[in-house]
């Protein structure tokens, strides 16, 4: 899980709008040519280009931590031990299949016909020497502490047997080795402080259905179709390369796409999603995301440290109205950090709803009351209910801040917006010296307890810099938690995770905002393109092209 | 005239170590964590310790500067932070993708802005002067990311819909079968992609210069030397090329070292809107990024070549003004 980092330079966005507004113009005319096109036989051969705002980081699972180089991993130059199917159930990749040992232990049996780039086998060897690297904590690996922190070990069987003992049981155990091994052949002796350096980070010899040819920074990447890949992992894919193409503008990410100069354009802005609807073009992917906007009080700082004032808050922003008018309608409003298409999520939970009412009964209760008539509330010392609402430059993230400001005025409550560069919000924020801070949170794995554990656990409520940030403590809250995380039972699971969530309701450490939509468009002729939670390059072996020909 | 480069090139020595010193207290003095882009918010303390040891952050800040001067000074620029790679490389990648956009921008920008600047004085208060005049504030006051995306919106998008015989690529340096095509079509595959930008660049800073050289055109052609020529007989073009030119391009040159930070800072943004692999894009996500070492480098390379620009307006003074001579 990562905080969202802002993206791109921003440009003025009065330019933007009206590019944005022209490329609207144009779009739908644009290409009528290349429309009826029969669906058919998947075509071998032909480039795909996909446009992307931000740069990749070093080819290598072990240290990288940015969300579209993992996926480009995960789905293209590697292979995960397990990957997960559309209902988010694990099925076997380079593990073919595996044994739980009770609760404590699993091993698992790798595919012996699938090889490295190079020719070389990939083996347990492997895994475990990636397993050792990762839980090395000079490596500052994001598996080991986002994946690995419940096992304990790895024990090489043979050439493709592989051992794991857990450090204690858990749940979702299998869902702790959704990434791929690297080479231990081309990476043994390089010291792991000094691994986020390797040369091979820059030229990956990977393993996946897709060779890496080239790397240009800020530029492009290209990988192409690796014949050899085993035709019990789908075979060899059909498209001859993939180029992935760096433009950081979304306005003019949005123009190569209706120009032709890309088939597939991540991320899309939420006011460009009516012109693809409307393109015979162009196919719209909206899908819900793994990120989640919130507004982290300060429990340590009155009057956040009263869980009723909390609670008003939330009740006093009208959220349903900010996905509306904010994202033109791609967000859904969250109850805490199960995203709403989890098999865990609890569907009877509702969101807190929009109840200013409500809310300023529950300010008169707290001893908040607009003593001087002026519209703001008072304490009973008089002083005024103010506060520093911290955000960062990000457009939306502004735009939100705007609104809520709006909102909490309506009940009597005083904000002010305190706009930051990200960097410096998140050393406020990080050191706890704030009030409120609006920002966002991804998961990155699907293991629902990996987040609230590092956000409100109360372990790490008194840790300097630690991710309870909020500096909540709970100790029933602590309880569920735990209790979550070990239980191995999917019936227990949910119904620890329901009266999780609804304690989370009550108690409001953060007001949870809404799930942002994950938005992407992709030319027709790209055929097999599927977008979920589990990634926009998911299909990435399966793309064919229609009208592509072997070598062309 | 080596002599005195070579006096100026060493002068220039304490000033840019003075620029480097005060850009590394500065950035490492903002706020900001480098790790902050690198650590998963999961990771315990030790983790984000381990992270903060191997970017060298542990120490305090003057064993970093002491140590870093060190290396500099010896040509190393260390890894970047963000690339996991020599800082070297990152900026050997980029560094001669900007160059080539602000040169060719820089030679464009001379040469079109003299000649309509002559042009007019030459016509002054006529129609097509004024009418030169309308369009060249108009670009002059143009901010050039503004001005990137109508060219863009004009020459990529509409030129696509409307069929025009040549549509320009919008973004990016080559396409992406460039390495299948053949050498013409490789050329004319640069020069495709380097229209958009370069004319970016261009339009803006050569309007400034083509004021500039009206007006120094017109202050020129009133003097009494302008007279005599005219009297001797000369022909109009020789009297203007030769006598009024040469003479009200001085100031005009020395504007060329002046002009080179616009053109930096312009190719920032120019570098944004076209996708176009160059420093700025670099200096832009480093700095998000606090990657110290290579913001220092990138920031201490454009600080030189603003020296540079300077020391190379100042000799080409002394060239087209044999007046002017530095012993």
């Amino acid at each position: 899980m990562a905080d969202r980092v802002p993206t791109g330079p921003a440009v003025a966005r009065l330019a933007r709008a009206m590019l944005a507004a022209a490329v609207i113009l144009t779009g739908c005319r644009a290409d009528r040519a290349a429309e009826e096109i029969e669906t058919g036989e998947p075509q071998p051969g032909g480039t795909v280009v996909v446009g992307m705002r931000t740069d990749f980081s070093g080819f290598n699972p072990v240290t990288n931590t940015a969300v579209y180089t993992d996926e480009v991993m995960k789905y293209g130059l590697f292979t995960p031990l397990v990957q997960y199917d559309g209902d988010l159930n694990v099925v076997p990749y380079l593990a073919e299949g595996w044994e739980l040992e009770g609760d404590t232990a699993v091993i698992f049996y790798l595919r012996q016909d699938v090889r490295w780039h190079d020719g070389q086998p990939v083996t347990a060897e492997d895994v475990k020497f990636t397993f050792d690297l990762a839980k090395d904590p000079a490596t500052g690996s994001l598996i080991g502490s986002a994946f690995l922190t419940e096992v304990e070990s790895a024990t090489v069987i043979d050439d493709h047997t592989i051992r794991f003992d857990f450090v204690r049981p858990h749940a979702q155990a299998l869902e702790s080795f959704w990434w791929p091994p690297v080479p231990a052949h081309l990476l043994r002796g390089i010291p792991p402080a000094e691994l986020r350096n390797a040369e091979y980070n820059r030229r990956p010899v990977g393993s996946g259905p897709y060779r890496f040819v080239e790397w240009r920074a800020n530029d492009r990447l290209v990988i192409e179709r690796n014949p050899d890949f085993p035709e019990g992992l789908g075979g060899p894919p059909y498209l001859d390369r993939i180029v992935f193409r760096i433009i950081p503008e979304p306005a003019t990410l949005m123009t190569e796409l209706v120009t032709g100069g890309i088939q597939v354009n991540i991320p899309l802005t939420p006011e460009q999603t009516a012109q693809i609807e409307r393109s015979p073009e162009f196919d719209l992917f909206a899908f819900p995301g793994r990120t989640f906007y919130y507004i982290g009080w300060n429990t340590r700082r009155a009057p956040f440290t009263d869980a009723r004032v909390r609670r008003a808050m939330t009740l006093a922003i009208d959220r349903q109205e900010i996905i509306d008018a904010l994202l033109f309608g791609y967000g859904t409003e969250a109850t805490g950090t199960i995203p709403p298409w989890h098999p865990l999520y609890p569907e009877d939970v509702v969101p807190l709803p929009y109840n200013p009412t409500q809310a300023g009964l529950l300010l008169d209760e707290a001893g908040f009351l607009d003593r001087d008539g002026d519209g703001i509330r008072e304490d009973a010392q008089g002083r005024p209910f103010r506060f520093e609402l911290l955000v960062s430059d990000a457009p939306l993230n502004r735009s939100v801040a705007e609104v809520v400001q709006n909102h909490l005025r309506r009940v009597g409550v005083d904000a002010r917006i305190r706009v930051l560069e990200f960097q410096t919000l998140l050393i406020q924020h990080r050191a706890r010296d704030f009030d409120a801070v609006l920002t966002s949170w991804v998961l990155d794995n699907f293991q629902v307890a990996s987040s609230p554990i590092a956000l409100f656990h109360s372990r790490w409520a008194d840790v300097p810099q630690s991710t309870n940030r909020s500096g909540f403590a709970n100790a029933e809250m602590d309880r569920l938690m735990e209790a979550g995380a070990a239980a191995t039972d999917p019936r227990e699971a949910r119904r620890i995770w329901r009266e999780f969530t609804v304690l989370l309701q009550e108690e409001q450490p953060f007001t949870f905002m809404f799930w942002l939509d994950e938005l992407a468009a992709s030319s027709r002729r790209v055929r097999n393109v599927v977008m979920d939670p589990r990634g926009e390059l998911l299909s990435m072996p399966g793309w064919w092209l229609a009208g592509a020909r072997r070598g062309g | 005239m080596a002599p005195y480069i070579l006096r100026r090139l060493l002068g220039a020595v304490p000033l840019l170590l003075g620029v480097a010193t005060i850009i590394f207290f500065v950035l490492n003095l903002a706020p900001g964590d480098p790790t902050a882009y690198f650590y998963s918010p999961g990771a315990s303390p030790e983790v984000i310790e381990q992270l903060r040891r191997n970017f060298g952050l542990d120490e305090p800040l003057g064993v970093r500067y002491v140590r870093w001067l060190g290396a500099f000074l010896t040509g190393n620029f260390g890894y970047s932070f963000g690339h996991g790679r020599p800082v070297w490389d990152v900026i050997a990648e980029a560094l001669p993708n900007t160059l080539m956009l602000t040169g060719l921008a820089l030679i464009a920008v001379f040469v079109i802005g003299v000649i309509v600047g002559t042009f007019q004085a030459v016509r002054q208060n006529s129609v097509a002067d004024a009418s030169l005049s309308v369009v060249s504030l108009f670009f002059y006051s143009m901010p050039s990311f503004w001005l990137g995306l109508m060219l863009m919106l004009l020459f990529a998008l509409k030129a696509h819909e409307w069929g025009w015989p040549i549509a320009l690529p919008p973004t990016g340096m080559t396409s992406v079968d460039y390495e299948f095509l053949s050498t013409p079509e490789k050329i004319w595959d640069r020069i495709r992609h380097l229209i958009l930008p370069v004319s970016t660049l261009t339009l803006v800073l050569a309007a400034g210069i083509a004021r500039y050289t009206r007006g120094q055109m017109l202050e020129v052609i009133r003097q009494d030397y302008i007279r005599t020529a005219r009297a001797k007989g000369l022909p109009e073009r020789t009297v203007i090329a030769r006598h009024a030119l040469r003479n009200s391009l001085i100031p005009v040159i020395t504007l060329l070292g002046l002009y080179l930070p616009f053109l930096f800072s312009g190719a920032v943004f120019v570098e944004t809107i076209f996708s176009w692999p160059g420093m700025g894009r670099i200096i832009v996500t480093a700095i998000a990024q606090r990657d110290y070492p290579l913001v220092m480098a990138t920031s201490f390379i454009f600080s030189a070549m603003v020296v540079l620009g300077s020391l190379i307006a100042d000799v080409l003074y002394a060239v087209v003004d044999p007046r002017i001579r530095y012993d």
